[in-house]
């Protein structure tokens, strides 16, 4: 016996409902946690490598244009892929095809996780991209199917939201805890999980009626806040591990703040019973806003990094999972339009990364001089003794030389200094003021890319209003 | 629209523009985007020069950090970069060295004039240890008395004589050899002295 569950005009869900109702219960108890999962994680896995790209850096060798492609080659697979997939899901049964996806991905990530060199790497998290797709647009019909057309929609929406904002701190604290392959590792089992769970859940999809064209407005909204996200989730990282030298555990606590707030702004949201764009201009605002508060922190203490996380976090929570319902609403085929906003998402991270990282490059690079020079300054000056600044001054040039193109540790020079006790507290205070020189010429160096973010953030208002309009007129 | 509607419609996004200011207004107050590497001073405004070292070292350490900035000043350039330039190229040109001597020959000058050159007297004792002249002449120098030494010898003029005698372009080349710096340095002073002596000698005859 099947059961029609009715999506907008064209799909229809054929659920099967000859089993019990307690073990149809037990089954989708099981499943839908497990399809969630999946989809958080393949949606983690577009930032959640960010933390753990130096250590990757140091253990497989390569260049710094190389280990970036291991963040862009999954993002860009993933949007070229997706459409074409949820295409493919939309004219055959979901399930086999969710299945597929899901077990190439826990194997294209058990070789991530075993790969011995940079090309291996890079070639495999392409293939995880390409099983994510499958994964991703089979897994909102399956929960679909499994539960109904809202709460399977909304729960596909959450888990990607979550998992997205959640991807740079798993990565940070694995790579900390255990070591970068464990980040590839820990998903194997939760898929191999998933593989059974997306086969039971019974579905065939059949295509009735017309194709509707995707929503443009949302999507380019998504495609823009995505670029703008970017800045948050893969540059902050970077600012605290290789601009102010914390560790990636320290760091991914740190980011953490993003997670947690965006889970926080649903409630928010129905507190305030906004009206939903509302909502989504209000996200804007706080994206743009937060990603500005970056670019303008007052010092390298942490806690600066919060409030303007927790402003982006909301905009995160408020704009993504409303810009993704209303790129689905009444359109048909749903899952060719799930396809489609995973493809404006990760199109969107894609362009993020193509603008803001050569800008901030370009802008580390030309941070070196002030930061030298403001380091000369302070060696020149110092109340130490004219032998030791000799010595220090000779010891910093072999840091810098030594860590050419990165934040130096300076700590090695001063480490080799002998001196004597009040020689060491003022050498300690000098060490103190170079760190910080380096940390502000570093805080500098983001200042250009954190303002662009805002300005995509802010220019994900423009399709929406244009919308507006046209619809009013 | 109804303005419940309305009230709806704005309150949310006035909430979130209220937030974003809030956050920006604290950060602002307390220096936000002022957060950037310290600018170098000028280079001919007036700095003042301490060292912690004394003796010869201690006055060869405000030379050195005078004689910077009056460089600096000359090739238009902050002190920081010139000492990078420096410290970072093997072969300085015409211009850095004619400038760093020239920058020496004003440090001195304006010690001079700020009452900051000690007498030479304080000084004999630390040159002599330094220098490779035979233990009985060092003897012999130790046993005359500080207004003679301080009669015959002026601190300016052998600085000036030093700085005018050292081969700029060799000592810069070896910034990062200081066994050579100080060989080069004392071989520099020694003849310094030697020249102020005679000249001192020429005088009284």
């Amino acid at each position: 016996m099947a059961c029609y569950v009715m999506s907008g005009r064209s799909i229809v869900m054929v659920v099967d409902t000859d089993d019990p109702p307690s073990k149809d219960v037990r089954v989708r108890r099981a499943t839908v946690p497990l399809l969630a999962l999946t989809v958080g994680f393949v949606l983690a896995d577009s930032a959640i490598v960010t933390l753990a790209l130096p250590e990757i850096l140091r253990r497989l060798g390569g260049t710094v244009p190389q280990v970036a492609w291991v963040l862009i080659a999954f993002n860009l697979v993933l949007a070229l892929v997706v459409v074409p997939a949820a295409w493919i899901c939309a004219h055959r049964d979901p399930a086999p095809l969710c299945a597929t996806g899901i077990a190439v991905f826990a194997g294209a990530s058990a070789a991530c996780a075993l790969a011995g060199s940079m090309p291996v790497l890079i070639a495999a998290r392409c293939v995880q991209a390409l099983g994510g797709a499958f994964a991703l647009v089979g897994c909102l019909e399956l929960l679909v199917a499994a539960t109904d057309e809202r709460r399977g929609v909304a729960r596909w929406i959450a888990a990607g939201v979550i998992g997205t904002a959640l991807g740079p701190v798993a990565g940070g604290l694995l790579t900390e805890a255990i070591s970068w392959q464990a980040i590839f590792v820990v998903q194997v089992p939760v898929a191999v999980l998933a593989v059974p769970a997306a086969l039971s859940v019974r579905s065939g999809a059949v295509r009735r009626g017309e194709t509707d064209r995707p929503a443009v407005a949302p999507n380019a909204a998504l495609a823009l806040l995505s670029a703008a996200l970017t800045a948050a989730l893969f540059l902050l990282v970077l600012l605290l591990v290789d601009g102010w030298g914390r560790s990636p555990a320290l760091a991914a606590l740190t980011v953490s703040v993003v997670p947690v707030a965006a889970f926080a702004a649903r409630p928010v949201a129905r507190l305030a019973r906004a009206a939903p764009q509302a909502e989504t201009v209000a996200g804007c605002l706080l994206v743009a806003g937060g990603l500005t508060a970056l670019a303008l922190l007052p010092s390298a203490h942490l806690a600066w990094t919060i409030a303007p996380q927790a402003l982006i976090g909301l905009g995160l929570g408020l704009t993504v999972d409303r810009l993704t319902v209303d790129a689905l609403r009444d359109r048909s085929p749903r899952v060719l339009h799930g396809g489609w906003t995973i493809g404006a998402r990760h199109i969107g991270v894609v362009l993020g990364l193509a603008i803001l990282t050569p800008v901030f490059t370009a802008n580390l690079r030309d941070a070196q001089v002030p930061a030298q020079e403001a380091i000369t300054a302070l060696v020149l000056d110092a109340r130490l003794p004219a032998a030791d600044k000799i010595a220090l001054a000779q010891g910093l040039s072999d840091q810098l030389t030594k860590e050419h193109g990165r934040v130096p540790d300076l700590h090695p020079a001063f480490a080799r200094l002998d001196l004597a006790p009040p020689e060491r507290q003022v050498a300690e205070q000098l060490e103190r003021d170079l760190d910080s020189q380096l940390e502000r010429a570093a805080t500098q160096a983001f200042h250009d890319s954190f303002l662009i973010a805002a300005g995509l953030a802010l220019s994900a208002l423009v399709p929406m209003f244009l919308l507006r309009r046209r619809v009013t007129t | 629209m109804m303005p419940a509607a309305r009230l709806r419609a704005v309150a949310l996004p006035v909430v979130a523009a209220a937030l974003v200011s809030g956050v920006l207004g604290v950060q602002i107050a307390h220096g936000g985007g002022d957060f950037v590497p310290a600018r170098s001073a000028s280079p001919c405004a007036h700095r003042a020069v301490t060292s912690v070292s004394t003796g010869i070292e201690g006055l060869s350490e405000q030379l050195v950090l005078l004689g910077l900035d009056g460089a600096a000043c000359r090739l238009h350039v902050t002190r920081e970069a010139l000492a990078l330039d420096l410290a970072q190229s093997r072969t300085p040109t015409d211009a850095q060295v004619n400038a760093v001597r020239a920058g020496l020959l004003d440090a001195v000058n304006r010690m001079k004039a700020e009452g900051k050159l000690p007498p030479a007297s304080e000084l004999t004792d630390e040159a002599l240890d330094n220098s490779n002249l035979n233990g009985l002449v060092k003897a012999a120098i130790r046993a005359l008395p500080d207004s003679l030494i301080n009669s015959a010898l002026k601190t300016d003029d052998v600085l000036r004589r030093t700085i005018n005698d050292l081969d700029l372009r060799a000592l810069l080349a070896n910034l990062d050899d200081p066994d050579e710096l100080s060989r080069q340095i004392n071989a520099a002073v020694t003849k310094a002295v030697k020249d102020a002596l005679v000249a001192r000698l020429r005088d009284l005859l």
